[in-house]
């Protein structure tokens, strides 16, 4: 995100940000200072740091924009920090790991308090305070694998292992001699789920996460260094910080705030957050336990994930007819009306090349946080997911409903224009009927893509399917049942819609056989009927 | 010049497809009520010729009147004009996505404005006439080439237009389906429509047209009553065509 401001394709994505604000999309300026209300960004999927649960026990505090709440480490810290700062309420934003410096430098959170430590690269981009914790690197690895009883780092030789993608964990590898790198990975529930299933051998993490999984999951083991045999490391590096905006400031008052937090009572405060983490339910039926446990959630889950896919699929099905519509106008006579018919078609292609040429993931994530960076636009992030997934989707289906025109047979265009049929007519009588026709099946092909693809919208922290599945693998420590259990939902999701939209093609197509008006009374009757 | 009583008169009416000469130096008359036949060689610009008189072609020179007005002037409304020029085709083209009643009135009432009910009494008038009235809710996709190709006449002749062209109208049906649309349109023809139509229908030339026009390589080779083309052609690949079409 450094280079935000030097990217013309990102300036070109602000250009249209800044339009869909201006055309009155609930959209309001980042005023986040001046309330008394302390916003705090977090994963709240990193026990016993921070996670997240389902009501407000041990002094949990809610979740901006669901009926969620996070607690752990983090949350009772941002407690004392909001407190010694005189605001009166906590919000946690939450937000995935590689959303959290976007969402500090464009003002949708006023601090980062997610275990992270202030890496000399992140310090370019954001203040830190002095450390809220100091903890240590250790390694997981799986109880009854060939690393269990693993004591020093020398015992790695050949042990495939893997670290948070963006964090110092990741680059210490390189200090294990022999050992093999595996590809950073995004979030330790997924580390957790390799872990388990044996395709690494073991990731890098700090000690109160050790304890939190080890003590929540008896297939997985922390192994701890003695002093002298673990990894070398700068002590900032295993230090946690909290992150500020550059320039905040709060930074000295904060640093204050920390001062009158004792070593032992930070101890305390992490053990009585490895107590107080969910335990997932380890009796009967796992299916049966994460229905009843996070039910609720993977149906909101679900309905959100159909909600956008199905919001973004239409409004995208009209803009894709839109623009289809104008790539296929013919040229006019008259020079003037040719040329809007030029400069209009265009700029339909450089949408669509922009658009369907660009991965969804970054236009959200430009969108989202690149309106809020550059203008001050703090748009919703439902909204913004439906703004992004319509306009994706229509990208795609403007080319589908384009090749539909064209490749409708000549024929109907000349039989249609010998009629006396005007473009604007013949289009919306015979051409479009056929083509939309024509193209349903591709987009129910969309509309799947669309219920599986919004998942790479919890970049935003939309809680969207994966996203809540995420979160409840991340409590409930199930990586393996829970992702079978969204597995099986997703399923049923895409197959219901193929199957809808088959039912909807055979309407469409109408009855095999036509009743033959045979009695030519009857006929004559009806259109008597008709007349009177 | 423009002859008064024309309806239709094309002079020196010339199309190229690139530098391709398809049609050169073409001059018509036809009077209101006349059936006149263009017959003549594959490739020898009848159907060039058609698509001109209703602009689904542009002709790159000349000019075309209808009623003493130029169709190819600025400012022309092609749109109304072609609303009273109708149109048959070899290949149908009835609207796939509406069923056989609603392909006769959907051009009525976008085009000309009458109201529904005054559309579909005269699709089921017309229809009745090409006797296709017992397939109003039947889709073009379930018709057989005869039975689409009189709807296709009931769907132009809805439009009550002024003249009528057909563009080799029975080239593409199995030849027990031509009769069926030779005899509609033979009727047509009795009830004084103004028809030019571009066809291989050779005894259908000479018995219904009041004027039969031989083309060859983008000319009229030659024009004139049935009976002169048939009985008594004067120019030699007039003769050659007609013995070769004939003798078959």
């Amino acid at each position: 995100m450094k280079n935000l401001k030097a990217n013309p394709l990102l300036t070109f994505f602000s250009a249209i940000i800044m339009l869909l604000g201006l055309a009155g999309f609930s959209s309001n300026q980042v005023h986040a200072e001046e309330s008394d209300t302390l916003r705090v960004g977090m994963e709240a999927n990193y026990p016993p740091y921070n996670w997240t649960q389902q009501d407000d026990s041990n002094g949990a505090v809610k979740i901006d924009g669901e009926s969620l709440y996070a607690n752990g480490y983090d949350v009772q810290m941002a407690k004392k920090i909001a407190a010694g700062l005189g605001k009166k309420n906590v919000v946690v934003a939450k937000t995935q790991w590689d959303g959290l410096l976007p969402s500090l430098t464009s003002g949708k959170i006023d601090m980062i308090i997610a275990g992270m430590s202030p890496t000399p690269e992140r310090r370019q981009a954001i203040d830190f305070t002095n450390a809220y914790y100091t903890s240590n690197i250790v390694m997981v690895v799986n109880s009854t694998g060939k690393y269990a009883n693993a004591t020093n780092l020398a015992d790695f030789n050949g042990a495939k292992i893997t670290g948070q993608l963006g964090t110092f964990h990741y680059d210490a590898i390189e200090q294990i001699q022999g050992a093999i790198k595996e590809p950073a990975m995004k979030d330790f529930s997924a580390m957790r789920v390799s872990l388990e299933s044996k395709t690494i051998d073991g990731y890098v993490s700090e000690k109160p996460e050790g304890i939190s999984v080890s003590s929540a999951n008896p297939n997985l083991k922390m192994i701890e260094f003695k002093r002298g045999q673990g990894f070398h490391l700068d002590p900032s590096e295993t230090q946690s910080a909290i992150g500020l905006r550059k320039g905040d400031s709060n930074l000295e008052k904060v640093n204050e705030i920390l001062a009158t937090i004792p070593e032992d009572e930070r101890d305390k405060m992490m053990t009585t957050a490895v107590h107080s983490q969910p335990k997932p339910a380890t009796e009967g039926n796992w299916f049966i336990n994460i229905w009843q446990q996070y039910g609720a959630m993977l149906l909101r889950g679900t309905a959100m994930t159909v909600f956008i896919s199905l919001i973004g699929t239409i409004v995208g099905f009209f803009i894709g007819l839109l623009v289809g519509i104008i790539r296929t106008i013919p040229l006019a006579k008259s020079r003037g009306k040719r040329w809007t018919t030029r400069v209009a078609s265009f700029l339909a292609s450089v949408y669509i090349e922009l658009f369907r040429g660009t991965p969804m993931i970054v236009q959200a994530a430009v969108f989202y946080y690149g309106a809020a960076q550059m203008f001050g636009l703090n748009l919703d992030r439902t909204l913004a997911a439906l703004i992004v997934v319509s306009i994706n989707t229509g990208a795609y289906l403007s080319e589908i409903i384009r090749s539909g025109i064209i490749s409708t047979d000549e024929g109907q265009f000349e039989a249609a224009s010998a009629l006396g049929m005007n473009h604007f007519q013949r289009m919306r009588k015979i051409i479009l009927p056929q083509a939309v026709r024509n193209s349903l099946p591709s987009v129910a092909n969309e509309f799947i893509v669309n219920i599986k693809d919004t998942s790479v919208l919890s970049i935003i922290s939309v809680s969207e399917l994966f996203f809540t599945g995420s979160t409840i693998a991340g409590q409930n420590f199930q990586f393996f049942h829970t992702y079978l259990t969204i597995t099986f939902i997703y399923l049923v999701l895409t197959f219901t819609i193929t199957r809808i939209f088959r039912l909807i093609e055979k309407k469409l197509n109408g009855p095999k056989d036509y009743n033959l008006m045979a009695n030519q009374e009857q006929v004559t009757s009806n259109s008597r009927e008709v007349k009177n | 010049m423009a002859n008064q009583d024309s309806i239709i008169s094309v002079r020196n009416l010339e199309k190229k497809f690139g530098n391709h000469l398809v049609l050169k130096d073409i001059s018509l008359d036809v009077t209101p009520g006349e059936v006149v036949t263009i017959i003549g060689s594959s490739g020898s610009g009848k159907s060039t010729l058609l698509r001109c008189l209703n602009l689904l072609e542009d002709p790159t020179n000349g000019e075309i009147n209808f009623k003493g007005e130029n169709i190819l002037g600025n400012g022309f409304e092609i749109t109304k004009y072609r609303s009273k020029v109708g149109m048959v085709f070899q290949s149908f083209n009835l609207f796939n996505n509406l069923d056989v009643l609603e392909n006769c009135i959907v051009g009525q009432t976008t085009v000309l404005g009458r109201s529904r009910q005054e559309a579909e009494e005269m699709a089921m008038e017309q229809l009745k006439k090409v006797g296709m009235d017992p397939y109003i809710k039947a889709k073009p996709a379930q018709l057989s080439g005869g039975q689409k190709q009189r709807v296709a006449i009931a769907r132009a002749v809805s439009m009550s237009p002024d003249v009528l062209l057909f563009d080799e109208p029975t080239s593409a049906l199995d030849p027990e389906m031509v009769e069926d649309v030779l005899a509609s349109m033979k009727a047509l023809a009795h009830t004084g429509l103004t028809m030019i139509l571009v066809t291989h229908e050779m005894a259908f030339a000479r018995d219904v047209s009041d004027h039969v026009v031989f083309m060859d390589k983008g000319v009229v080779a030659e024009e004139g009553t049935p009976e002169k083309i048939f009985n008594n052609p004067k120019e030699a690949r007039t003769k050659e065509f007609l013995k070769r079409y004939l003798n078959q």
